[in-house]
């Protein structure tokens, strides 16, 4: 809806640390479908969801069996359920609207990675990839796991191929390393990456493996990731190099194009052959990433909402580095955060803003550097991209214009006006029968009486501090940059409801320019190298102060 | 029951012509309770309640079905000059002369839930986002300020205008908010960062008294201190429609989209009537009178063909005015 004013000609990716959240030790975030809501998984075990507009805290998960650090969460596709995977082997289902669990079921091992279908709109199939065993799939209502293969032997000659539900013998094989699996679009499709460097593509009803891709220098695959349109996937390998592959198969009817593909396949081809055969028809290799320089190891790498760039973080310890590349190939831009190791990574699924989780258990919110676009100053302003040749009318510059000749308005004032009709959603997938849950409802939380008090008081107190208006600065002159001031950038930081008294006192002080009111001046931080990202106190007065005209 | 105006040849003639499908509103009732002028009415959004905002320093909350009295909100220091509904109907916002805005519930014990202290002058009008998890506000000390509902802590202020605020609202999806000000302008926000997108107009006069989005948040309807109304397109910037008969010289007073049964555009006019207009012919519909005093706000009823509107000091009644079926 905005599209026409909001300019154009800026980039599409993030640029510097807006703010921060926390709550605890963030371990890991993820994304609603929308991206009005996010998910973040605790080292103590509970988890939080921030509603993304407001940045304050929606709603909080709180488990009383589990105390154990979080791994991963997964949202459902609508929005409803949350997938909690945690270090104590446990798989929490949380239903997200009441905050009540739904189920949980304790596996074998820890799973590092869960996620739930995504095709199915209240899903209670999820797709689990433990630490060291084979990926399996969990169905919560009836109370079984399956294990997916993750290896196709060289011997067998028949493509199937099914281990049984084994327990924790690992297979016949190399040492065992944890296979990296997710699903497709629609959730009808598993796809495996294995230790050997192949990307197994299973049918996870019938756990056999429908077709086999090699991925160039057979290293083994860590993470594998499909865009949101399921056009695109991705693969982080030891090698250290991303991979990009397109899916060449359809986006609906996946498993009958696939049996389709294993009949056209030449006969003869049998066994493995036939798998990569079909396989080749599935994926093919779009572009590789990889840090020549550095050599680095990747870690969660994932695309961008539109599948239009590709980030991944470095996986060096002590540095908070993020890579965003082209789909093309080029690298675009490096966001350097604070000197914490990165370790969980989000894409906002329609906004161009990239949330990181460093070590110390902080979630970095990076976004675009907004500068004003000087034309929305006026109403008639346009702006161009290059120059336009001027080309007057013919009595322009006459000394006695034709009298009789009427502007003609270029508006037709008689047409239909269409106030109701919205348009459809670009982000709304074709089944709207399900209601998605896009907000958690905000609650006002009623102000008790020692807070009023204590905010009067004050209010009082920083309206009989001096007015400086020191010229130049942020104040009512039509300056409207928002540079950081001299200062050490602080964000908005802490979300504290009830502001000490001394902190307050300091942030009147700490403030450039303030008038009679006691509005203090934030500034944006830049991450540009290693500021330290300075740890404020905020209370009710702490504003973003921005001077238009 | 007539579809409304639509696209046969009317005549457009003079400024009190009606089309012969326009069924005209009828006075249905007169609610009195405020003690001074009422400064603004709403329904709420499922239609069961309406509220109303007055001098007199209180909130009234009625029954949207029966419009008796429900209950008498009490609290604010000053007036209160604008008050707003959360989409979920539960809770609404008032903005009042002592700078503070206040979340009352609208359910029983119908408590005051949050003060929002930070303006510096009189908070002049309110707004919820559609979501609801956030409030704008606009105030005479020309900043636009946007609260989180459930903490109350101010998550953004923004140095909008040279001259005091006089009406702020969200689009349809809350990611902008346009407002209009004493000092002629109205411009359009990005509500999540607070930048200036776009200025609709900039002429020093006459002030803008009322700004709002349509329904599907494409046109903005604007209302100048020159008793003119002026639909616009704000993506292309141009007004493409202009509603005028009514007089509107010194007050803020709300308009309203009628689009329950035909689309039309409702006004108060300080010439104590009430104001309809087809939203595509510009003609005027019909002129509710009764009022004893400039009617100040208007609102439409979101289901059935039903408007309120009240008036300044010398009326201090709330009218409810029935289409008849």
């Amino acid at each position: 809806m905005n599209a026409p004013i909001i300019d154009p000609l800026q980039g599409d990716f993030p640029e510097v640390i807006e703010e921060y959240l926390e709550h605890g030790v963030i371990k890991c975030v993820a994304f609603n479908h929308r991206g009005s809501l996010l998910a973040a998984g605790c080292a103590d075990g509970s988890c939080v969801i921030w509603d993304f507009e407001t940045r304050g805290i929606a709603k909080e998960l709180r488990d009383n069996d589990c105390a154990a650090a979080i791994t991963s969460v997964s949202w459902s596709k609508y929005g409803h359920r949350l997938l909690v995977s945690a270090a104590d082997k446990s798989l929490t289902l949380w239903d997200v609207s009441t905050g009540e669990k739904i189920a949980r079921t304790t596996l074998q091992q820890t799973p590092l990675h869960a996620r739930l279908n995504p095709g199915l709109t209240s899903p209670s199939l999820c797709l689990a990839c433990p630490l060291s065993s084979a990926p399996m799939i969990v169905d919560f209502e009836i109370g079984c796991t399956t294990l997916l293969p993750v290896y196709v032997p060289e011997m067998m000659p028949d493509v199937l191929l099914a281990p049984q539900q084994r327990s924790k013998c690992s297979e016949s094989g190399p040492p065992f390393s944890p296979a990296a699996a997710c699903f497709n679009k629609c959730g009808d499709l598993v796809y495996v990456g294995n230790a050997k460097g192949e990307i197994l593509i299973v049918d996870y009803k019938s756990v056999k493996v429908l077709a086999l891709v090699p991925v160039s220098g057979g290293s083994a695959v860590k993470n594998i990731v499909f865009s949101r349109n399921g056009k695109y996937l991705l693969t982080n390998s030891h090698d250290r190099i991303i991979r990009i592959y397109e899916n060449l198969l359809p986006a609906k009817d996946v498993l009958r194009s696939l049996e389709d593909l294993g009949k056209n396949v030449d006969g003869g081809v049998d066994g493995v052959e036939k798998l990569k055969a079909v396989g080749s028809k599935c994926l093919t290799l779009f572009r590789e990433f990889q840090d020549l320089v550095t050599k680095m190891h990747w870690k969660a790498p994932c695309f961008s909402g539109d599948g239009e760039w590709v980030v991944g973080g470095s996986a060096c310890k002590g540095e908070h580095k993020i890579y965003i590349w082209d789909r093309a190939g080029h690298l675009v831009k490096i966001l350097e955060g604070p000197k914490e190791a990165l370790i969980d990574l989000a894409w906002h699924p329609v906004h161009p803003v990239i949330v990181s989780v460093s070590l110390t258990g902080l979630v970095y919110i990076w976004a675009k550097d907004y500068t004003e676009n000087w034309s929305a100053f006026a109403p008639d302003f346009k702006e161009l991209e290059e120059n336009e040749e001027y080309v007057e009318r013919e009595d322009e510059f006459d000394l006695m214009p034709e009298t009789g000749k009427v502007k003609v308005s270029s508006v037709n004032e008689d047409e239909e006006v269409d106030i109701e009709t919205v348009e459809k959603d670009a982000f709304s997938d074709s089944d709207m029968s399900v209601e998605e849950l896009r907000y958690l409802p905000a609650e006002p939380i009623p102000d008790t009486n020692e807070e009023q008090d204590e905010l009067k008081l004050i209010e009082a107190r920083i309206s009989a501090s001096p007015a400086s208006e020191e010229a130049g600065q942020n104040g009512h002159v039509a300056d409207h940059t928002p540079s950081p001031l001299g200062e050490m950038g602080e964000t908005r930081g802490k979300r504290k409801r009830k502001p000490s008294e001394k902190a307050m006192e300091l942030q009147a002080e700490k403030a450039k320019s303030s008038k009679a009111s006691g509005r203090t001046v934030r500034e944006k931080s830049r991450a540009v190298g290693d500021q330290e990202i300075v740890d404020s106190v905020n209370g009710d007065d702490e504003d973003d102060v921005d001077a238009y005209y | 029951m007539p579809s409304g105006v639509g696209k046969e040849a009317v005549n457009n003639a003079g400024t009190s012509g009606s089309s012969p499908s326009f069924k005209p509103y009828r006075h249905l009732k007169t609610l009195e309770g405020h003690a001074a002028a009422i400064s603004c009415v709403k329904f709420s959004n499922d239609g069961n309640l309406l509220a109303s905002a007055s001098v007199d320093k209180t909130m009234i909350l009625w029954s949207g079905t029966s419009y008796s009295l429900i209950h008498r909100y009490e609290g604010h220091g000053s007036g209160v000059s604008d008050l707003a509904w959360s989409s979920d109907s539960h809770y609404t916002c008032s903005a009042s002369d002592d700078c503070t805005l206040r979340i009352w519930d609208a359910r029983a014990p119908y408590e005051c839930l949050k003060v929002l202290r930070g303006h510096t002058n009189f908070v002049f009008c309110v707004n919820f986002n559609p979501p609801s998890n956030l409030i704008v506000s606009g105030s005479f000390d020309e900043t636009i300020r946007i609260w989180e509902v459930k903490t109350g802590r101010c998550v953004r202020v923004i140095k909008a205008h040279s001259m005091p605020l006089t009406s702020v609202h969200f689009n349809r999806d809350g990611s902008l908010i346009v407002s209009g000000s004493h000092d002629g302008s109205c411009k359009i926000w990005d509500a999540k960062e607070g930048t200036c997108l776009k200025t609709l107009i900039d002429d020093k006069s006459p002030a803008v008294s009322f700004a709002k989005f349509s329904p599907n948040g494409k046109f903005i309807l604007v209302a100048t201190l020159d008793s003119t109304l002026k639909l616009s397109n704000y993506a292309t910037g141009k007004f493409i429609k202009v509603y005028t008969g009514h007089t509107n010289k010194v007050f803020c007073i709300t308009s309203a989209f009628s689009v329950t049964n035909g689309k039309y555009i409702v006004s108060g006019s300080e010439d104590n009537s009430v104001y309809l207009w087809d939203l595509q012919h510009k003609t005027i519909l019909q002129r509710l009178q009764g009022h004893t005093d400039a009617v100040i706000s208007v609102s439409c009823h979101p289901l059935h063909n039903e408007i309120a509107s009240s008036a300044n000091h010398l009326d201090k009644t709330i009218r409810i005015w029935k289409q008849d079926a």
